[in-house]
């Protein structure tokens, strides 16, 4: 691509590339580690930019690190120096975190306040395009729910959880970014829940327990994504300059106790009125893998439609929601009889 | 022959409850055998004695499944252990491959041992080592006769092996639990197993009990998106269902029939679940939407709970057809709409009354009390014989309107109120020609 900055001061030691430069904030988090080993083999990319507190170490030879805390206060003028220094034009702003966590107060300063600086660098030195990660999970489980959630429905998830209302408060500000910032592409990916044979989540320990609760006499239909997928979409989000909000979500829906039944796994019910305290207490103990407000997922419906990622974005899953669940059961298998090494 | 089994599987030690059970079982046949009366002869004259044997038995926590156990239960004083010779000793076994030197090494090995962690991976090669070597043996001991044997003991021990572990019933409960499910369902949730599961039930309703008849069936196309909006009565909504074995049963194309249910049953336990598994969507404006732009054949109860809930005196006059949206809907997506006349649903449960206060505390618009619910539990749900009556009628055609017409609350209004007069006349007609509720 064309880029209007030739003339920089730092043209002998910085080439302008041919090709994209694209940063990650988060990027030693899944989704990051893995996406700089796919962009490192990619010639459209001419170079990576990874922010993050830990080198990835998939790193390698297009990967400049740079060790960012988004939880500082002065961060934003060092991104936007970051930027300029090196002509970031694609940022992935992947900076969250997948499981929910005790330390809410800390999560509370990466995730919404740290967008917040992160768009603020943005403003002081544009980039062509922001991308960032979302979950369909913010739109809430609720029996009011639509089978299929569009984009355009409200992100209802639930109050009381300071994990989903971070993320949310992070895409409210990244909308208004979006209105005000004309020059900046956004794209916001709304991902399904991430399941796969290598991906750690709350969501792989909670169906990784011998026995996995669920809420008696509910069967919500579940939706997931493949880890695969949920790359693919990032880097074709790199790649195509398609504004907009998208859910990215595998084919096909299965419900929780079919789920439970693929994995080889047992269920076992517990009535709703026992389970929020059940799980509430275990969740204070440090055994759960969710807080309370999590007992929603597993009652009601939050199911979202990825047609218009299939339209728009050309992004069609390579799995179905039944084939990812088949592939992270058969890699748990392997690590339930220690054959393969549980990675971080 | 059974710690055969036992020596190759490598993952024995994590489970342990069939490993010591198995092992309890596997020490006596391999006192007989070859590998174990060789073993002892060869052994040097330990102080190991019956009751030593035994102790073996009740501990060995890291010999457990290692088949060699059996031959190691004449050796070991204490079943586990590392030494410093155990890596010589190791060489010195690979040169000189017999049975009895393998032996004399375990021996020594075990003498010495003491950490079960660090022998355990020695005495593991060891194990596979000596059963390697002492198979053919016996084999050849064993004779034509038993020759046969180990062959026949090998399933039936394995399978006994799972038996007695308790993941292995809880596996089962597991599979029980939803014995009668298919691993796939459709978009909406439909199991088509489960559904089929169920079909015997209906059939048997729809057939002796009910004795549904039904009229006009031949106005649903066998092909093409169709709205069938009908009357909702009866205080326990089964006219969905009874309206699916209809067409399935009925109609020339046994169209699959997917119906719109009310909210409220989403809410509450088992009920969302399972209607959802049989069919029934929850009936919002993007499901029924998404379904008929599948060309699905849909029917909507534009009454909904206000149609199931009135009390009995006020049966077949139809309620308030919600706010039009099933006619929005349909112009927006050109779907001609059938109405349906439903008659005996009402006598089926008629509602004594409503119990507020049960009702507020279960978190439902109403809980119907009936002649049989809840008197007579799930029977109950059957209700009364009522004979049932179902008339399909001309269908009527939104191709005429444009999809920009839908905002149109005029022409809405006015379809939705011809629309429940229609179905209101066929209601009224129905009733007048009935000579017996229960007869029809």
């Amino acid at each position: 691509m064309t880029d209007a900055k030739d003339h920089d001061a730092h043209a002998v030691t910085k080439v302008t590339p041919p090709g994209r430069v694209v940063a990650l904030t988060g990027a030693d988090g899944f989704l990051g580690r893995n996406l700089i080993g796919l962009l490192e083999d990619d010639d459209r990319v001419s170079r990576i930019v990874a922010l993050d507190v830990e080198r990835p170490a998939t790193a390698g030879r297009k990967t400049r690190f740079y060790k960012v805390d988004l939880t500082q206060p002065r961060v934003d003028a060092r991104l936007a120096e970051i930027f300029a220094s090196e002509q970031v034009d694609t940022l992935l702003h992947m900076a969250f975190l997948s499981s929910p966590t005790h330390a809410s107060a800390w999560a509370h300063e990466l995730e919404s306040v740290g967008t917040l600086h992160v768009l603020n660098a943005c403003r002081e030195r544009p980039v062509h395009k922001f991308v960032l990660w979302s979950h369909t999970i913010l739109y809430g489980a609720s029996p009011r729910n639509p089978n299929f959630l569009p984009e355009t429905h409200p992100l209802r998830g639930h109050s009381e959880s300071r994990f989903l209302r971070d993320k949310i408060e992070a895409e409210q500000v990244v909308a208004s970014f979006a209105r005000s910032s004309p020059g900046t592409l956004v794209t916001v990916l709304r991902l399904a829940p991430i399941l796969g044979p290598t991906v750690k989540n709350y969501l792989t320990r909670y169906l990784g327990r011998s026995m996995v609760p669920t809420v008696m006499g509910f069967d919500p239909l579940m939706q997931f994504l493949h880890e695969v997928d949920a790359l693919a979409a990032f880097k074709l989000a790199v790649m195509r300059d398609i504004p907009g909000v998208f859910n990215i979500v595998g084919d096909g829906v299965l419900p929780l106790s079919t789920v439970i039944q693929l994995t080889g796994r047992l269920g076992l019910p517990i009535p709703h009125p026992v389970m929020y305290p059940i799980v509430n207490a275990l969740w204070t103990a440090q055994l759960s893998e969710a807080p309370p407000t999590f007992v929603d997922y597993a009652r009601w419906l939050c199911v979202a439609d990825g047609d218009k990622a299939l339209r728009e974005l050309k992004f069609r899953p390579a799995f179905t929601t039944r084939e990812a669940v088949l592939d992270y059961a058969h890699s748990q298998r392997m690590r339930d009889a220690h054959l393969l090494r549980t990675t971080p | 022959m059974a710690r055969k089994v036992l020596g190759n599987d490598p993952f024995g030690g994590d489970s342990p409850k069939p490993a010591t059970a198995s092992a309890k079982k596997a020490a006596p046949p391999a006192k007989k055998s070859p590998a174990a009366t060789k073993g002892k002869k060869t052994s040097p004259p330990h102080p190991l004695s019956v009751n030593e044997e035994g102790q073996e038995k009740k501990k060995k926590p890291a010999l457990t499944e290692e088949a060699p156990a059996a031959a190691a239960s004449e050796a070991p004083p204490s079943p586990a252990s590392p030494s410093p010779s155990v890596e010589k000793a190791v060489g010195a076994e690979v040169e000189e491959p017999s049975l009895e030197s393998v032996i004399a090494q375990l021996d020594a090995l075990l003498d010495q041992a003491r950490d079960p962690a660090e022998s355990r991976p020695l005495l593991d090669r060891l194990a596979s080592r000596l059963k390697a070597l002492t198979r053919p043996e016996e084999e050849r001991a064993l004779g034509p006769a038993t020759a046969a044997a180990p062959v026949l003991d090998d399933e039936p021990f394995d399978a006994a092996r799972e038996l007695l572990g308790s993941d292995y019933y809880l596996r089962r409960w597991g599979q029980t639990a939803i014995r009668d499910r298919s691993e796939e369902v459709d978009d909406f949730g439909l199991d088509p197993e489960y559904a089929r599961r169920w079909q015997p039930v209906w059939d048997l309703l729809y057939d002796r009990w009910w004795r549904v008849e039904v009229e006009g069936i031949e106005n649903v196309p066998t092909s093409g998106r169709v709205a069938l909006v009908a009357n909702h009565s009866g205080a326990i909504p089964l006219d969905g269902i009874m309206l699916a074995t209809a067409l399935r049963k009925e109609h020339p194309g046994a169209r699959p029939l997917r119906w719109l249910a009310e909210d409220f049953i989403f809410h509450f336990p088992f009920a969302g679940a399972y209607l959802n598994r049989l069919g029934a969507v929850r009936a919002c404006q993007e499901n029924a939407e998404r379904l008929l732009r599948k060309d699905a054949c849909l029917a909507l109860f534009p009454e909904g709970v206000k149609g199931i809930a009135k009390p009995f005196r006020e049966r077949y006059q139809l309620q308030r057809f919600g706010r039009g949206g099933h006619i929005k809907l349909a112009i927006r997506t050109g779907t001609p709409i059938i109405p349906v006349t439903i008659v005996g649903a009402e006598e089926t449960y008629p509602m004594l009354f409503q119990s507020g206060r049960l009702s507020k505390m279960l978190g439902l618009p109403f809980v119907p009390i009936t002649p049989t619910f809840p008197l007579l539990g799930p029977l109950g749900l059957a209700g009364l014989p009522a004979r049932w009556k179902i008339v399909f009628g001309e269908p009527m055609a939104m191709d005429a309107y444009r999809p920009e017409q839908s905002e149109d609350i005029v022409l809405v209004n006015r379809l939705n109120e011809k629309l429940r007069e229609t179905i209101q006349g066929t209601l009224d007609r129905l009733l007048r020609a009935r000579q017996s509720v229960f007869k029809g």
